[in-house]
């Protein structure tokens, strides 16, 4: 180590060992830093520990989706590959069952809790070329925009969905795409020291090693089939009424009292003031999906999903909501947002957000149908 | 600003820059401003009775060199005795003491009570105060002339909170003759500091939750194997919290060119009580026989003599720990273990720690003996440790049905890996042939532990070491 010269000025024979003394040292610090780097490097920047993932996490979750999606056969260009959060009710199963009238394959990559900042990194991880699809589907919970007081912009789960798809090059990038200071300094050090992340995951791991490499290895190979096979949600809200001038719902005896509150509170959320935080953050990501499209002939085709089991009344437009602000941009297509209309029905719904399993195949015929109908005949 | 927190590792960081690029005269202020922001980083307030402390110590030294008679040298040494012992006690003993009394009086037990908080360090400083004092009065150590040096001794920032307890003259022979560190020491002092930071986040943190579960509530989990699981895993917390506090604190000084004392050696390969005292916590031990167990008459006065010197040193040592029954009579378990392996120690077996036939069955005694102790350590109240110990030894009064043990089996591995370096260490000292081995082993330890912390002991919010609170 470099220490500077003490009180003793050395002589040329003391400079010589001395020199030898700090080569020897940061000699081994080096180590200590490669030794460091190449173990890390080894376990959480290559393929092996996002394999033996813990399938039902954050990161799980998100893995198996991607990489299933990334080794379903696409025999052709004419995928349309779905993104998104719960909301996204896409059954590719039942679209699919259109393919003969449409001549597209529908895939879905969606998944709860999602936000469009991990769509971005999604569609970067499945896509890197960005010309594997005919069109991508964005679902938007409404083209107004309004502020929540849980900011999409801040939430630290997107840094778990995406950790194994974060690399060294996403430090000058990812952690700044949030305000909080805290949680850049959470993102950089997450890419960086991604053992900080997989933390709770490894010791989880430590305590059942071989159970937990089997349940991967099963989830790796057989999950892409259940999710495929998913129908949706047996449940039903029939027989609820809403009244949206009073704010006040009326419950059919059938739905139990415990899960009253938390429909009536996704039906009537408290929002805060609205200072436009929701649509920079909307433009932000939109624009990089648009963006990363831009040299390729991929649609990127917005919708609105269902809002409610039952719709609201029609407010004025904001023209300067973010789906209004990149409606004009090339390769965009924004769907009529009264397409699923027809959908916002109680007998639809099986809680205050999410379509039930009726409700999703009809709103995959009719996405179907709609997506044939917007981009036209398939490529030969 | 705990060791165990990125804050501490800049500010280390800082701290070696700095020192490393001023001129050689200003250094030690450099380290003084250091310690006492280190300090203040916890309650700020609580500079101001380590600053009277540091006055009252450094004048009362001072004086008893000077003093004329021996009447004014007691005296002297007295004020700083009470004045240290003073505080020692209204801070930690207060409410303890408060609370018999009105236990006494049949009165509530926090009719007396006031709300005092602990300074950090109190029990520590204040004994390396005394240590320094009581050496300069019986003669052994010069008082120190310039009073930011002595003030350096008593708050240098890597020993200020925990230990070791260094002498005077071992700290101002480093400061005197202080030489910058040779790549030995910085080697040493790297690897120790990550040791050390492994030995607390690795593995003491996770034995604590087991440890912390069981003894928040004794009564939720009963049974032998749940007690036996939990007092194992507190007996492995609080070496490795302990130990490993004590690895950075050394390896800390020793990257600023200062040598502290060796605070554990191996203590659970020890094959008696005795060697047990002989290897943990070395600087207290060290401390309680110098300045208590000596000057109470030692082993000078006979065997009962011996025998009460024994249990006083160590009932005092036990309540030094804290302000609680349990720590009394944790000492006092201590000091009649000793007195019993004294009372039957034959002349020929006082060398402890030999290693024969019969030593893996002595050190597993020993072992179950320490561990018996920690019950009273750690369980919250009396009641709870003897239920504790109840459930231990159900055998003895039940049928015992075994269920699996609260510990996951990769702590059982990764202690069980442990006590085979800890083996190795005792027979070959790898650490130190890793120290000055080749670049790539000393860098492949070191990276490993530091992987092990980042998988294993990362947490959000980090956990104190245990013997802060002392």
């Amino acid at each position: 180590m470099a220490f500077p010269a003490t009180a003793q000025p050395p002589t040329g024979g003391q400079t010589t060992v001395q020199t030898a003394s700090a080569r020897r040292v940061w000699t081994r610090i080096l180590a200590i830093v490669l030794f460091f780097v190449a173990f890390e490097g080894l376990l959480f920047h290559t393929d092996f520990y996002a394999s033996i993932i813990e399938p039902n996490s954050s990161t799980g979750f998100m893995e198996l989706q991607l990489r299933n999606e990334i080794r379903r056969p696409k025999p052709n260009r004419n995928q349309v590959l779905a993104v998104g959060h719960s909301r996204m009710a896409l059954l590719p199963r039942i679209a699919n069952q259109e393919t003969p009238d449409t001549g597209y394959t529908f895939a879905s990559i969606s998944l709860g809790g999602t936000t469009p900042r991990t769509w971005y990194y999604g569609l970067r991880a499945v896509d890197p070329s960005a010309h594997n699809y005919a069109a991508i589907l964005i679902p938007c919970d409404d083209y107004n925009d309004h502020d929540a007081y849980d900011q999409q912009s801040e939430r630290e789960t997107d840094l778990h969905y995406l950790i194994a798809r974060l690399g060294f090059h996403d430090l000058l990038d990812f952690p700044w795409t949030y305000r909080s200071k805290k949680l850049q300094w959470e993102a950089v050090r997450g890419i960086i020291l991604k053992g900080a992340i997989y933390h709770r995951d490894f010791l989880d791991f430590l305590e059942h090693p071989a159970a937990r490499i089997a349940k991967a290895r099963y989830y790796a190979s057989d999950s892409a089939g259940w999710y495929y096979g998913y129908g949706g949600v047996d449940k039903s809200l029939a027989g609820l009424q809403i009244d949206w001038r009073n704010r006040t719902v009326r419950f059919p005896d059938s739905i139990p009292a415990g899960d009253r509150r938390e429909i009536r509170e996704e039906i009537f959320p408290d929002l805060p003031p609205n200072r436009g935080r929701e649509t920079a953050y909307l433009l932000y990501w939109y624009g990089r999906m648009i963006d990363y499209y831009r040299h390729s002939s991929t649609k990127l085709i917005f919708l609105r999903v269902p809002r409610a089991p039952q719709s609201p009344p029609d407010s004025l437009p904001q023209m300067r909501s973010a789906i209004r602000q990149i409606a004009s941009r090339p390769n965009v297509i924004v769907l009529d947002e009264r397409l699923f209309n027809q959908l916002e029905r109680p007998e639809l719904f099986w809680d205050g957000y999410h379509l039930n399993r009726i409700g999703s195949r009809l709103f995959s015929k009719i996405l179907a149908a709609e997506v044939r109908r917007v981009l036209g005949p398939p490529q030969p | 600003m705990l060791f165990n927190t990125p804050q501490f590792f800049l500010f280390l960081a800082a701290v070696l820059v700095l020192f490393y690029a001023a001129p050689r005269a200003w250094r030690k202020y450099i380290l003084l401003a250091a310690s006492y922001f280190f300090y203040m980083s916890f309650i700020p307030k609580f500079i101001l009775l380590l600053l009277s402390l540091t006055a009252i110590d450094y004048t009362a030294a001072r004086w008893i060199w000077r003093a004329g008679s021996p009447r004014h040298r007691k005296i002297a040494l007295i004020i700083s005795l009470s004045a240290n012992l003073g505080l020692l006690g209204f801070f930690k003993y207060y409410n303890f003491f408060a609370a018999n009394i009105a236990s006494l009086l049949h009165k509530p037990s926090n009719v007396f009570a006031l709300s005092v908080i602990l300074p950090l360090g109190i029990s520590f400083h204040t004994f390396q105060s005394m240590s320094y004092v009581i050496d300069v009065y019986r003669q052994e150590q010069e008082p120190i002339a310039n009073p930011f040096d002595y003030a350096l001794f008593i708050s240098f920032f890597p020993q200020l909170v925990a230990g070791p307890i260094v002498r005077a003259r071992e700290f101002f022979g480093d400061l005197y003759h202080w030489q910058r560190p040779c790549s030995d020491d910085v080697l040493r002092g790297l690897l120790l500091l990550f040791l050390g930071l492994a030995k607390k986040m690795v593995i003491a943190d996770q034995f604590a939750q087991i440890a912390n579960a069981y003894f928040q509530n004794p009564g939720k989990q009963p049974g032998m194997v749940a007690a036996w699981s939990a007092v194992v895993s507190f007996g492995i917390q609080i070496y490795f919290d302990f130990s490993g506090y004590t690895d950075m604190a050394i390896g800390m000084a020793k990257l600023l060119g200062f040598h502290f004392p060796v605070n554990f050696r191996r203590p659970y390969l020890a094959s008696s009580i005795t060697d047990f005292w002989h290897r943990w916590h070395i600087s207290l031990s060290r401390w309680l026989r110098d300045y208590l167990y000596i000057p109470l008459g030692g082993n000078r006065g006979g065997r009962w003599q011996t025998y009460r010197n024994l249990m006083l040193t160590m009932l005092l040592g036990g309540l030094w720990h804290g302000a609680s029954w349990n720590f009394v009579i944790w000492g006092g378990y201590h000091g009649a273990l000793l007195s019993f392996e004294r009372m039957f120690r034959r002349a020929g077996n006082a060398q402890p720690g030999r290693w024969t036939v019969f030593y893996p069955l002595q050190a597993l005694a020993t072992f179950a003996l320490v561990t018996i102790g920690w019950v009273f350590f750690r369980a919250v109240t009396f009641r709870d440790s003897i239920y504790v110990l109840g459930q231990m030894f159900q055998f003895l009064y039940q049928p015992v049905r075994f269920s699996p043990p609260a510990i996951p089996t990769w702590l059982e591995a990764l202690a069980c890996f442990t006590l085979l370096l800890a083996i190795l260490e005792e027979k070959q000292e790898w650490f130190e042939e890793i120290s000055l081995g080749p670049a790539w082993a000393y860098g492949a330890v070191c990276a490993l532990l530091l992987l092990a912390v980042e998988l294993i002991g990362y947490t959000q919010t980090a956990v104190p070491f245990v013997y802060f609170q002392f």
